[in-house]
């Protein structure tokens, strides 16, 4: 077991974990942020997915040791009270069913956003086929991420 | 309107004097019924008892309450209740929610009305009908008086709820049949949503189970030293768990941390004698089922004498003849929270249970193997109701939950059993493995004659004889409504030993795919559209008609397609309710997509317009996974197929863009709207992909790139 610090939504965690802890469970077990989930574990459907640095990564497929100095947020951390862009689009347009593949969902799209305010339907193809719905709200998720999209790029003008 | 969550790890204790509170304990205010509580500021709370599994049922049956109870939905804080028998039956499957508690449920919310319009007669002396209700407050007819229902609820709740309350008019319905915003998806946007694999407690300890591949093997030796030796391991025991009446064993690692349970059982080394099931293969299965479909079969519904009359020329002096077989193989569930539990066996015997359960009542099976009385089940066994990460049947079984209370009885400590996807997929129970033997007699007379003999395991069947009588389940879906002049339905039982399980539209997701594709194959023989074609034959049920003619118009199905366009069309009752997809194929630089699909529901009256929407956009995808992506194969005994990348899911880029779903209103009872949106996706697409290609699909899963 070792000692590690991390950087989780702006706050220090300090959790003692081996090495090779699959990052998911320290982010869930450990730091209690359990908005993260558990899906395949081999980085397949995207449940996981965090930003690491503002990337969008499945932080099932990543050891705790090498995440050590860099910035993770959560879904927890997107905003305090479903405020940011796309959490509203997605409670605008109802995408969620059983809502458990949605926070992977929803940081997958807001990485996308963060880097292309306005993607296209092949821009939302790419980045957001990493993620698996099996209850199929697909159709709702492309079009929650045009609505966030306008909202964004209305803002900024 | 709120959903209130609660912080799990708040609840949970290791010290046995501690009060274990659940949901219902928050709950402000005077209560009426099990379902409704009224505080004296006024505020409704409306528990919502039916397991959430994204279906949206834990608004639907508050909207339906409220609607009579004469609040908006604004007033109603909705509050996830508890597994308790207070609630009548949780268990949820089948489609059945609405169907069932449509009509038991605004009896309870018209009678809740009615004891507080009493107590508000009461105070002003005058008769209930001199009463009129508006969004929370009683008025008296022609007057200004008012008594709002947070006034009347403690003299209210004195009152008998009346047993045969009247019901509002559908056209005075404010709620029911509108689209209305779920309370739950706000915690399903930030993370806060407790689902099972949520549940904390103090002392948690976590466990993993490494099982036999070929389901039912016998363990014949494993090295529990060798998964202790790994840091935070900290016990290595068997468990096992019943699918229909046989022992699955597995050895469980527990240890202080889900990474150290997977890498204590990493070194278990188990050895299992599975001689039994060594010759157990998918192909073994298909090539028993063939066979047996050249049987006879049991009758399950025969109209006219298709036997009799099959090959016989008509005038003009000819017949056409044609027996094809179809294949559908067995899948996986793949919820996508993978099986889990979370239970407390105290050292007093009380129990406190995390339950991502279609069946949560779990009470009284525990109590049994605790040698605790029935009636004191409820005071000690406690059974939280998380939200399920998807369901789609498979948490009907509560193997997972039985599993984990062993664990935490042997060991007297709080426990998570987290099943892997691998387990998850592997493991099984699964859908049905089927074959269909599809024949149809057409002769020059107009004489049309057509056989569905269908060959299957049966699920409620399993460990025990059918006793020659069809099992109630096998034929869902299949359309005797047709109007052919003999018709032919039959059903030859299979038995083996691969463990089989409701999956999402069960028999529907099996049957409607050769019957479909096969009205599809008769129309073609005689020349005709096969909408138009189904129109004509289902002429004596007007329901059907209207969805066709409503898909006709919504599709623009009679619009002239480009060479490189397919169009297809299924119509299929299931679960009380009637729906029709078109889909639309087109090929494009040498790739096939799926532009379009449009559907038409008629399920009779509907609670959440949105959420019938929503579970039929959900039944395409469900329904096009399983049609174009991969089947669960058996080799040597064991599932071939582990995870999503063997065992893969349409992904967003291969889904529909444009999916339109509308609705038929009318007056008919409710029918389901979980399944039905199923059973006609694959027949649709294969028909469509007939349109395009001329090439017949008959065994699912294609690729459709295939074609």
């Amino acid at each position: 077991m070792a000692t590690y610090k991390l950087n989780i939504n702006s706050k220090e965690y300090t959790i003692e974990a081996e090495p090779q802890t699959p990052l998911l469970w320290a982010i869930r077990d450990e730091a209690r942020l359990t908005g993260t989930k558990y899906g395949c574990g081999i980085a397949q459907c995207g449940a996981c997915t965090v930003h690491l640095n503002g990337n969008p990564v499945r932080s099932c497929s990543l050891p705790v040791s090498a995440i050590v100095g860099q910035e993770i947020t959560t879904i927890e951390g997107l905003s305090d009270d479903n405020s940011h862009p796309v959490q509203k689009a997605w409670l605008e347009v109802q995408a969620p069913q059983c809502g458990y593949c949605q926070s992977g969902q929803i940081m997958s799209a807001s990485a996308l956003l963060d880097k292309n305010p306005k993607p296209s339907d092949e821009d939302i193809d790419q980045a957001m086929a990493g993620n698996i719905c099996r209850c199929g709200t697909y159709h709702r998720i492309r079009k929650a991420i045009h609505v966030a999209s306008k909202e964004i790029s209305d803002g900024s003008k | 309107m709120l959903t209130v969550g609660f912080d799990t790890l708040a609840l949970g204790s290791s010290n046995s004097t501690f009060k274990k509170l659940m949901a219902e304990d928050f709950v402000n205010g005077t209560q009426l019924n099990p379902f409704v509580t009224i505080s004296a500021e006024g505020e409704v709370t409306i528990m919502a008892h039916v397991p959430e599994l994204g279906q949206g049922i834990s608004q639907g049956i508050p909207a339906i309450i409220a609607e009579e109870l004469g609040v908006t939905m604004h007033q109603v804080t909705i509050v996830k209740a508890s597994a308790s028998q207070q609630y009548g039956r949780q268990s949820i499957g089948g489609s059945r929610s609405v169907r069932s508690l449509f009509t038991p449920m605004r009896q309870l919310g018209a009678s809740t009305k009615d004891v507080l319009v009493q107590a508000a007669a009461n105070k002003w002396n005058i008769d209930p009908s001199a009463c009129e209700v508006k969004e929370g407050v009683v008025y008296r007819k022609g007057t200004k008086d008012s008594l709002p229902y947070g006034e009347l609820v403690e003299d209210a709740a004195k009152l008998e709820l009346p047993k045969n309350p009247s019901l509002m008019d559908k056209k005075d319905f404010k709620i029911i049949g509108k689209a209305t915003h779920r309370p739950d998806l706000a915690g399903k946007v930030n993370g806060s949503a407790d689902y099972g694999i949520d549940a904390q407690t103090e002392g948690l300890l976590y466990a993993t189970i490494e099982r036999c591949p070929t389901l039912q093997g016998v363990v014949t030796s494993y090295d529990a030293d060798a998964a202790k030796a790994v840091k935070g391991v900290v016990e290595v025991m068997e468990v096992t768990r019943t699918v229909y009446g046989k022992k699955n064993t597995g050895i469980a690692v527990i240890a202080e941390n889900y990474y150290a349970a997977t890498e204590g059982r990493k070194k278990l080394n188990v050895q299992w004698d599975n001689a039994e099931f060594k010759n157990i293969s998918t192909e073994s299965m298909n090539a028993d089922m063939i066979k047996l479909a050249q049987g006879e079969g049991m009758k399950h519904f025969e109209k006219g004498d298709f036997e009799g009359n099959k090959g016989k020329k008509g005038i003009g002096g000819s017949v056409k003849v044609k027996s094809v077989g179809y294949s559908l193989p067995h899948m996986a569930h793949s919820c996508m929270e993978p099986m889990n539990a979370t239970v407390h066996v105290r050292e007093d015997n009380t129990v406190e249970v995390w339950a991502p359960s279609q069946s949560p009542q779990v009470q009284r099976q525990f109590a049994k193997e605790l040698g605790i009385p029935d009636n004191e089940a409820e005071d000690k066994i406690k059974v939280h109701l998380p939200y399920l990460g998807g369901g789609f049947g498979r948490r009907s079984m509560n193997d997972s939950l039985e599993e984990c209370f062993q664990i935490s009885k042997s060991m007297r400590k709080p426990i998570k059993l987290i099943w892997s996807r691998e387990d998850d997929t592997l493991q099984g129970p699964f859908r049905q493995i089927s074959h269909h033997r599809m024949t149809m007699s057409l002769n020059s007379g107009d004489r049309i004659g057509m056989q569905h003999k269908m060959v299957s395991p049966a699920i409620t069947t399993q460990g025990r004889s059918s006793n020659g009588r069809v099992p109630f389940e096998v034929m869902e879906a299949i359309n005797t409504h047709y109007d052919f002049d003999d018709i032919s339905v039959r059903y030859a039982e299979y038995k083996n030993q691969i463990p089989i399980h409701w999956w999402r539209s069960v028999f529907g997701s099996t049957n409607a795919f050769p019957h479909e594709s096969f009205i599809d194959e008769i129309a073609l023989e005689l020349k005709k559209d096969p909408l138009q074609f189904r129109k004509e034959k289902l002429k004596s049920e007007p329901r059907f008609v209207k969805v066709l003619e409503r898909l006709e118009k919504e599709s623009d199905w009679n619009e002239k397609l480009s060479a490189n366009e397919g169009k297809g069309v299924a119509i299929v009752e299931s679960f009380g309710s009637i729906v029709a997809h078109a889909v639309f194929l087109k090929r494009e630089n040498g790739k096939v997509t799926i532009p379009r699909v449009v559907s038409v529901v008629d399920c009779g009256i509907y609670v959440n317009s949105d959420q019938v929407i929503a579970q039929t956009e959900g039944n395409i995808i469900f329904g096009l996974t399983a049609t174009l992506k991969d089947a669960i194969t058996f080799k040597d005994g064991a599932a071939q197929q582990a995870n999503f990348d063997t065992y893969r899911m349409l992904r967003i880029n291969e889904a529909p863009r444009d999916i339109q779903v509308h609705l038929i209103d009318n007056d008919e009872a409710p029918g389901g709207v979980g399944e039905p949106g199923l059973p006609p996706i694959a027949p649709a697409l294969t028909n469509a992909v007939f349109n395009l290609s001329e090439k017949r699909i008959r065994t699912l899963p294609f690729d459709l790139q295939d074609i």
